[in-house]
């Protein structure tokens, strides 16, 4: 099946759109969060429209069809990332679902003497509960480097980083270079040394098909929104051992089996970690997303991607002044293209494409210990997705050109 | 500033310069211009965590003082040129003024420049908190 991309683009309503100035939108702001094809709108709408209800609690139709959606999307999104629902846990997003980790199982099985490996391509939600965690347990973080030149982690500082290793943390795809790091050796490394694993997979998500019973990873950690769902949800996937290792950090609603005066009693599996009402209406959205986005070949996703990203950054880098962060002309690149100006600072840059219609991200994008290591302090990101065009990508590439004449 | 005027007689021509603009990438352009023309710019080797102003996308630090005179002068640096061009323009209207002037000021030179409406929302909010600190601290200069 070849990808029709127009028949994409008539599936998410705010591709319309223009901006005050008139000017078309051409979202290019993908790595922050993609935007939803109707179907998710609908599915939301729907329930709050039809059957809004609490879940799990009361008996009435509603309820029950509340809950029956809920668990329904459960299923569905499981089944989308290769694994069984009780393997799921719901979060609001990937840095809940990596908090997660952190207070539920690493606070109970690491300690003095334990070393957590990251990566300085990690987003801050991978490294701040772990540095808390060595603050609060004294557990050791070690950080494996990147190599500036080809902006791939160093594999051989890896192999020694995890050699004694009690859990590795690594970021599947940098959202800032669109690297997609060599989670298969990773995970192998890892588990070769006894360590857990856990991956952050935000970004690797959209681009590729997650299958999380057989890659292998201990934990992933994973955002919707990214990936065409609303935005207040993602999930922790868990293999069931590891489950089994943690308890409860956030406590109330579903958590508890009972309450007495003479104390608490948990649910088991993933119940144990759903605190208060669930996010149903967001559950909801998020399995009409992994609907939508099934119907689709993933390797044919990611190609249609690449063909643009290639495209674009092999342009971008003719323009002069401009430098390219990461290798994005790369197979196994995702869609994200990160860059400067020599003499156009990034804030006013993303402002002037603005102007012009093009949204892009501007800053240090969450990873500032990776920003260290380019030795810069912010860059401007394009970041694409299935519904972008290389139309879109031709006319990014001249306003670039044009602002950077009247404006270097 | 003379009665009846929102802004000091001297921004005239500079609010004039940019209401003659065709669209707002001739007044960024134009803010571009001016960020080369502040008249008591603040080099990157004075800028602390104290002098900075929070709550803008990018840096920028101010230093407010008082001259022999008792004129008003405000140094300020942004890395974002941008920034640094609504800088310049507000130095050439507060420099010189009376600090009771500067503290009761408002920035409507901003609106009539066609500026504010140009901004993003969170950028007009950053020249909002950068002009909000250079009115605090005009007031504690009293």
């Amino acid at each position: 099946m070849t990808l029709d991309i127009e028949a994409i683009r008539a599936d998410f309503p705010i591709l319309e759109r223009r901006l005050p100035n008139g000017k078309q939108l051409v979202y290019f702001d993908n790595a922050a969060t993609s935007q939803k094809p109707q179907c998710v709108i609908d599915a939301m709408t729907h329930f709050y429209e039809a059957y809004n209800s609490n879940a799990h609690r009361s008996n009435h139709t509603l309820a029950d069809e509340a809950t029956t959606a809920l668990e329904n999307a459960r299923n569905r999104i499981a089944s989308y990332f290769g694994t069984s629902p009780d393997q799921l846990i719901y979060t609001s997003g990937a840095t809940e679902a990596i908090n997660l980790v952190a207070y539920a199982w690493a606070r109970e099985n690491l300690g003095d003497g334990d070393v957590i490996v990251l990566t300085e391509m990690e987003h801050h939600a991978d490294i701040v509960p772990w540095q808390q965690l060595s603050i609060e347990k004294g557990v050791e973080v070690r950080y494996v480097p990147i190599d500036t030149e080809s902006f791939t982690l160093d594999m051989n500082a890896m192999e020694v980083a995890v050699a004694d290793a009690s859990l590795v943390c690594v970021v599947h795809t940098s959202n800032v270079l669109g690297v997609r790091n060599p989670i298969e050796d990773i995970i192998e490394m890892s588990h070769a040394a006894g360590a857990r694993i856990l991956l952050d997979c935000a970004q690797g998500a959209p681009h590729e098909r997650i299958d999380f019973d057989s890659m292998g990873a201990d934990f992933v950690a994973i955002s919707a929104h990214k990936m065409a769902g609303p935005t207040g949800i993602g999930c922790l996937l868990v293999k069931h051992d590891a489950m089994e290792q943690m308890s409860p950090f956030m406590t109330g609603g579903l958590v508890i089996k009972t309450v007495s005066t003479e104390g608490t009693t948990f649910q088991e599996g993933h119940a144990m970690f759903e605190t208060g009402t669930p996010r149903i209406a967001e559950a909801i959205g998020w399995g009409a997303a992994v609907e939508w986005l099934d119907q689709f070949d993933m390797t044919e996703v990611h190609e249609h991607i690449n063909d643009i990203v290639s495209w674009t950054a092999m342009q971008m880098r003719e323009i002069p002044g401009i430098s390219i962060y990461g290798e994005p002309e790369r197979e196994d690149s995702s869609g994200a293209v990160s860059f400067l100006h020599e003499s156009i600072q990034s804030q006013d840059l993303a402002l002037l494409l603005d102007e012009g219609g093009f949204a892009v991200r501007t800053g240090h994008h969450c990873a500032q210990p990776l920003m260290d290591a380019l030795g810069v302090p912010s860059t401007n990101r394009a970041s694409f997705w299935i519904y972008n065009t290389m139309a879109e990508a031709e006319a990014f590439v001249e306003y670039l050109l044009y602002v950077v004449e009247r404006f270097s | 500033m003379q009665e009846g005027k929102r802004w000091p007689a001297c921004l005239d021509s500079v609010v004039e310069e940019f209401q003659g603009c065709f669209d707002a990438m001739e007044r960024y352009e134009l803010l571009f211009e001016y960020s080369k023309r502040h008249p008591t710019p603040l080099p990157v080797e004075e800028w602390t965590d104290a002098n900075q102003v929070h709550g803008c996308q990018s840096r920028a630090h101010v230093i407010c003082l008082v001259d022999e005179e008792g004129g008003f002068i405000l140094r300020g640096g942004a890395d974002a040129q941008i920034v640094q061009g609504l800088m310049a323009v507000t130095a050439m209207a507060v420099n010189g003024m009376k600090p009771a002037e500067v503290a009761e000021m408002e920035p409507e030179y901003a609106d009539a420049m066609g500026i504010r409406s140009s901004l993003t929302p969170s950028r007009a909010n950053g020249f909002l908190n950068m002009f909000k600190r250079v009115r605090e601290e005009a007031a504690l200069l009293l």
